[in-house]
């Protein structure tokens, strides 16, 4: 129940616009009231009203219910928006190394259904909760002058269907939401990982098993939805009959007071929605723990509370760097030191696992050392936010993603602001200019699900042309050239020498071509880093 | 914004299914759809019909109690009773037509879930060559889902729309002509608006649907590669085109919304006439005396709102059935499946291994960008490896993934032993062939779960020796947990090398006789590329193998060599 109230506080840069919603419902609410009491009141009773009220009081319910309904849900959908963007942020602040263990399909479920679930919260729940929390008083006061007894009735009827029930409801159904987000987020997982992976559901003829596995979680689903459908509906019929025996009440207690049978079938209706919002409460609960989870667990590197700028062009320096990835893994990096020279070209060469692309990760803050410094241009790592970090310092590492759009907004990634020849020239330096030139739609060629459409070496040079593109003064290139052949890795290396001209490029590789012009070779190992000769 | 403009026309492909179904063949899907929900929807339509009956009897319960109360006299007890028991019976009623609307929709859902991702198998790895996985498993979970109000909320309604409201102005008929004939006035008020709001709305639905699945899209595409972004310093862009895509997703939502909120503002105007218009009748006395009773008149003013009920349900999921309509467009538009042929043998398999020819096979992915493969021939003997060489982008992978069955050849043909690979089922293709891919997709799970994908009917010594085969051992002896370690969502916990070991334990455990291998040590430092190379070659034994490859080590293979360039064969020679 924290992360719902934790929800619903995010929710505070569109309060404006739900309190509107708010306001116009108990407008809507007050109009239908006085509408059916007049009518009654008019048609059986002594009139209390004219025709003309009765047809006033009529066209202002319509527009009232109309302009709710439209107020109260744009109201609605900007805070989900608001919350998706929140989900977003929060997620990128704790994820700078990669989703991890975190399952992409379980984190689109929890945007997309997650998500969806809360609206249950304002419009089920927040909404005719304030309504029943303003008509209670005015039922005890109106069914007072009948008799205190009957307003009492009333009153806990009222009561009961309008906050214990929802609130029963609510604590019983927290479970079953858990259940039904978990199994939602499966079945999504499942059909991704079918769908993502067809080639090897083809190759391994795993159709059949796929078909079952999506089969199973989707009865877990439904498991899961069932009985919430159940609960939902024994907490209806509750709220039902707690509304019949109430109206039954005013009907033998006051039946002289014509109107009041209609206020109360009204105040009861609204009331009667509340049990099963409470049971959808329950559900919105456990996806908004999912959502909580994600967008605010613990952050693997904390800015500092006053970040220092980060100096340009500045040297980046390791002093006795140790670090181990998990507690119970050997040391990767164990007492390293090594200076980087700002404009200096620099090889970092190991065999994998020697803790080359962790010293990527310690220079970009994706983790920090365990001991020892790191700096830049003097100022400690530590001193420093990271996104200002990594706005002087540029990355390619071996699992750079290219995103499911043009090459164009692929290349834009690197710089916002470059024109159509600097996108030109970085093709050029990563060899795929030419390429590029030939494909129909040229730099607004579609490049498919993580560059799907594109050989893995045209890929490849994507992502290189990328990150030559920024304008960082530090370059780190982990195995620019992983997967292409030689010829191709020469002439990037060529293009590279005369085109990175001032910038420090730090190049992380197993082994050097003998392209490359560099001014100083390490050898990584033992987690130290060992000067080298060619 | 440029960036996003760029991503929607890169996205306009995507969406080419919506584009070029037919209204039609949607409509007769649906229709057969509902046909086979109609007799679990029967039973909840009668479930209701007797709650409306119910009603009924309780609105005129509730005029008698009145008239009592107005005339001075004690309730009468039995009254009060009955109206008690209806609404119990009331209650028990409501629980279980919900109870059946639920099964009717699970079992739908069911059956169309399992239908669509038949088809989407069947059509195979060719789809993402168009499609983002994303907006496929949006179909798969989201438009399934929207189903669920058309056959849990709009055939009940639907067919209670007309039934209910015309019971009850049977039950007034009697009573009060007059009023019976004010209600049915007003309710025939409700299908003129219901009318109204229909135009448009099914286009507005439509592109709600395309921007919840461009969200989706965007949203896991950038999720998948968020240390990118992250790293590149990019997050509040990328955080800004999501709050663009999210909130183009509500302004779509809230069209469609405003058009839905139309029919029910209709539905409150003709309930708000049919209450003035019998109050004013009570009230000015135009009724005769007898029929102007309080008692008649609250009865009346009841089953108005009774009256209304089924109708407002029916507006609510006027909603549910638009949404449902759009939903399926992409289900309707999901090609059939072809009758299965007989399988063809494949002859002489495991006697004398797998032969393949390429006769003169042409191949475009996409006919802008000119062949892939232009009229390549060659021939490979059972038992022989033959090296693909060239520059990325000479066809390489398009020769393994025609063989694969993952696409057909534009012209010419392929054959294993003899047959054309057109003519082999997929089951009977996959059965024949090993495969390592250039980027090995593994799931979260452990590690010899994702070995056994390759043959589930593995035993635990069977995957243990493939997995030391594939020399994956000196790996998992340095983990806690062996090969039961967990690791993530697209192999997450293994560096690039471990993860293709893990590829060839696959094949190895796979055992077939054809091998094929793309590019596998494409991201390797030497010394892990002579150490998977070694496994290879003893994976390679006895087999037929396909190496696509530009490592200068894989000579050492020796056998065959075809250079390729721009779809062609340059050279061919043995080595």
């Amino acid at each position: 129940m924290t992360a719902l109230f934790r929800i619903v506080g995010l929710w505070r840069p569109q309060a404006a616009w739900l309190l509107a919603g708010g306001l116009v419902s108990l407008a809507a609410l007050a109009s239908l009231l006085g509408l059916l009491a007049n009518s009654a009141a008019f048609a059986i009773g002594g009139a209390v009203a004219g025709g003309l009220t009765l047809r006033l009081l009529g066209t202002s319910r319509v527009v009232l219910r109309y302009f709710e309904r439209l107020i109260t849900h744009s109201a609605l959908f900007r805070a989900l928006a608001g919350l998706r963007v929140w989900f977003f942020r929060g997620l990128a602040l704790r994820a700078a190394g990669g989703l991890g263990f975190r399952d992409a399909g379980d984190l689109l479920a929890r945007l997309v259904n997650d998500v969806e679930a809360l609206d249950a919260v304002y419009l089920r729940l927040l909404l005719p909760f304030a309504a029943c929390v303003v008509l209670l008083p005015v039922l005890l006061v109106l069914f007072a002058t009948v008799s205190p007894g009957l307003a009492s009735i009333v009153g806990l009827l009222f009561a009961l269907s309008a906050f214990v029930l929802p609130l029963v409801a609510a604590r019983l159904s927290l479970s079953i939401g858990q259940q039904l987000t978990a199994a939602g987020a499966a079945l999504r997982v499942a059909c991704l990982d079918t769908l993502a992976g067809l080639r090897e559901v083809r190759a391994f003829a795993a159709e059949g098993r796929m078909q079952a596995l999506v089969a199973a979680r989707e009865a877990t689903q439904f498991a899961a939805e069932q009985r919430l459908s159940e609960a939902a509906g024994l907490a209806q019929a509750a709220a039902f009959l707690c509304a019949q025996f109430g109206v039954l009440a005013v009907l033998i207690a006051a039946g002289a007071h014509v109107s009041l049978v209609f206020i109360a079938a009204a105040a009861f209706e609204l009331a009667g929605g509340m049990p099963r919002a409470g049971v959808f409460a329950g559900h919105a609960a456990a996806a908004a723990t999912r959502l909580v989870q994600v967008a605010e667990g613990p952050i693997p590197v904390p800015d500092p509370a006053s970040p220092v700028p980060v100096p340009a062009n500045a040297a980046l320096k390791f002093e006795a760097v140790h670090f181990r990835w998990a507690a119970d893994r050997p040391p990767v990096l164990d007492g390293m030191t090594l200076d980087i020279l700002p404009g200096s070209r620099v090889a970092i060469l190991g065999p994998s696992g020697s803790g080359k692309s962790t010293l990527a990760a310690l220079a970009l803050k994706v983790v920090a050392p365990d001991a020892g410094r790191i700096s830049i241009g003097g100022t400690d790592l530590a001193s420093v936010a990271a996104d200002d970090l990594r706005h002087h310092i540029a990355w390619l590492g071996q699992t750079t993603h290219l995103f499911a759009d043009t090459i164009r907004a692929n290349l834009l990634l690197g710089r916002p602001d470059a024109t159509d020849a600097d996108l030109w020239a970085a093709l050029d330096d990563a060899r795929i200019a030419a390429f590029v030139r030939g494909l129909p739609d040229g730099l607004d060629a579609y490049i498919g699900e993580k560059g799907a459409n594109f050989s893995g070496g045209q890929a490849r040079r994507l992502a290189l042309a990328r990150a030559l593109l920024s304008r960082a003064g530090i370059l780190i290139l982990d195995e620019p050239c992983a997967g292409l052949d030689a010829q191709t890795e020469r002439e990037f290396f060529a293009a590279l020498n005369a085109s990175a001209e001032g910038r420090t490029i730090i190049l992380i590789a197993h082994r050097l071509t003998g392209a490359e012009r560099l001014d100083r070779i390490y050898r990584l190992s033992s987690g130290h880093a060992v000067a080298a000769a060619r | 914004m440029p960036q996003d403009q760029a991503w929607q026309n890169g996205f306009g492909q995507l969406n080419h299914l919506d584009m070029t179904e037919s209204p039609n063949l949607t409509k007769s899907w649906l229709r057969g759809q509902q046909t086979a929900s109609r007799r679990g929807v029967a039973r909840v339509v009668w479930l209701s019909l007797v709650g409306t009956m119910a009603a009924i009897a309780q609105a005129f319960c509730a005029g008698a109690l009145l008239a009592q109360g107005l005339a001075g006299q004690m309730p009468s007890f039995a009254i009060a009773a009955a109206f008690a028991a209806l609404a119990l019976l009331r209650a028990g009623l409501g629980l279980l037509a919900e109870r059946r609307a639920f099964t009717v929709s699970t079992q739908a859902r069911s059956r169309l879930r399992a239908d669509a991702l038949a088809k989407m198998l069947t059509q195979g790895p060719a789809l993402l060559r168009a499609q983002h996985s994303a907006a496929l498993a949006n179909v798969l979970v989201d438009r399934v889902e929207a189903l669920d109000g058309l056959f849990a909320r709009w055939m009940p309604a639907a067919a209670l729309a007309m039934a209910g409201p015309a019971l009850v102005v049977l039950a007034a008929l009697p009573v009060d002509p007059m009023a019976a004939l004010i209600l049915a006035g007003c309710g025939l008020l409700v299908p003129v608006g219901m009318a109204l709001s229909g135009i448009g709305a099914a286009a507005a639905s439509r592109r709600q649907f395309v921007a919840l699945q461009r969200l989706q899209t965007r949203f896991l595409d950038r999720i998948r590669g968020i240390a990118t972004i992250v790293l590149a310093g990019r997050t509040e862009q990328e955080a800004e085109a999501l709050r663009t895509s999210a909130d183009a997703l509500r302004q779509h939502t809230m069209r469609v919304l405003r058009v839905a909120f139309l029919s029910s503002a209709v539905l409150d105007c003709a309930m708000a006439l049919a209450l003035v218009l019998l109050a004013l009748r009570y009230a000015q006395g135009s009724a005769s005396p007898n029929v102007a009773s309080p008692g008649v008149a609250l009865a009346m003013l009841l089953l108005a709102v009774e009256f209304f009920a089924p109708l407002r349900a029916f507006a609510a999921a006027y909603q549910d059935r638009m949404h449902a309509a759009i939903a399926a467009e992409q289900l309707a538009a999901l090609p059939e499946i072809p009758p299965a042929g007989p399988a063809l043998p494949v002859r002489n398999v495991t006697a004398r291994g797998v032969t393949v020819t390429f006769e003169d096979v042409d191949l475009s992915w996409d006919a802008t960008r000119g062949k892939a493969l232009d009229g390549l021939s060659f021939r490979l003997p059972a038992g022989e490896t033959l090296v693909l060489a060239g520059p990325s982008g000479a066809g390489k992978s398009s020769v393994l993934e025609i063989l694969l069955g993952f696409i057909r050849p534009d012209r010419g043909s392929v054959r294993i032993n003899g047959a054309d690979i057109v003519d082999l089922v997929p089951a009977a293709l996959s059965a024949l062939i090993g495969w390592m891919g250039q980027r090995p997709v593994l799931f979260a799970g452990t590690i010899a779960e994702n070995i056994r994908f390759a043959r589930p009917e593995a035993t635990e010594a069977e995957i243990a020796e493939a997995a030391r085969a594939a020399r994956l051992d000196s790996v998992t002896a340095g983990l806690p947990d062996g090969l039961d370690t967990r690791i993530g969502d697209g192999g997450h916990g293994l560096s690039g090398g471990q993860a293709q070991r893990v590829a060839i334990a696959r094949a190895f455990l796979k055992n077939a006789p054809l091998l094929l291998l793309d590019e596998p040590t494409a991201h390797l430092d030497p010394a892990t590329e002579a150490e998977v190379f070694d496994s290879l070659r003893r994976l390679m034994a006895g087999r037929t193998v396909i190496l696509a490859t530009h490592s200068a080590a894989a000579a050492s293979f020796g056998g065959r060599r075809l250079d390729l360039r721009d779809g062609r064969a340059v050279t061919g020679r043995a080595a």
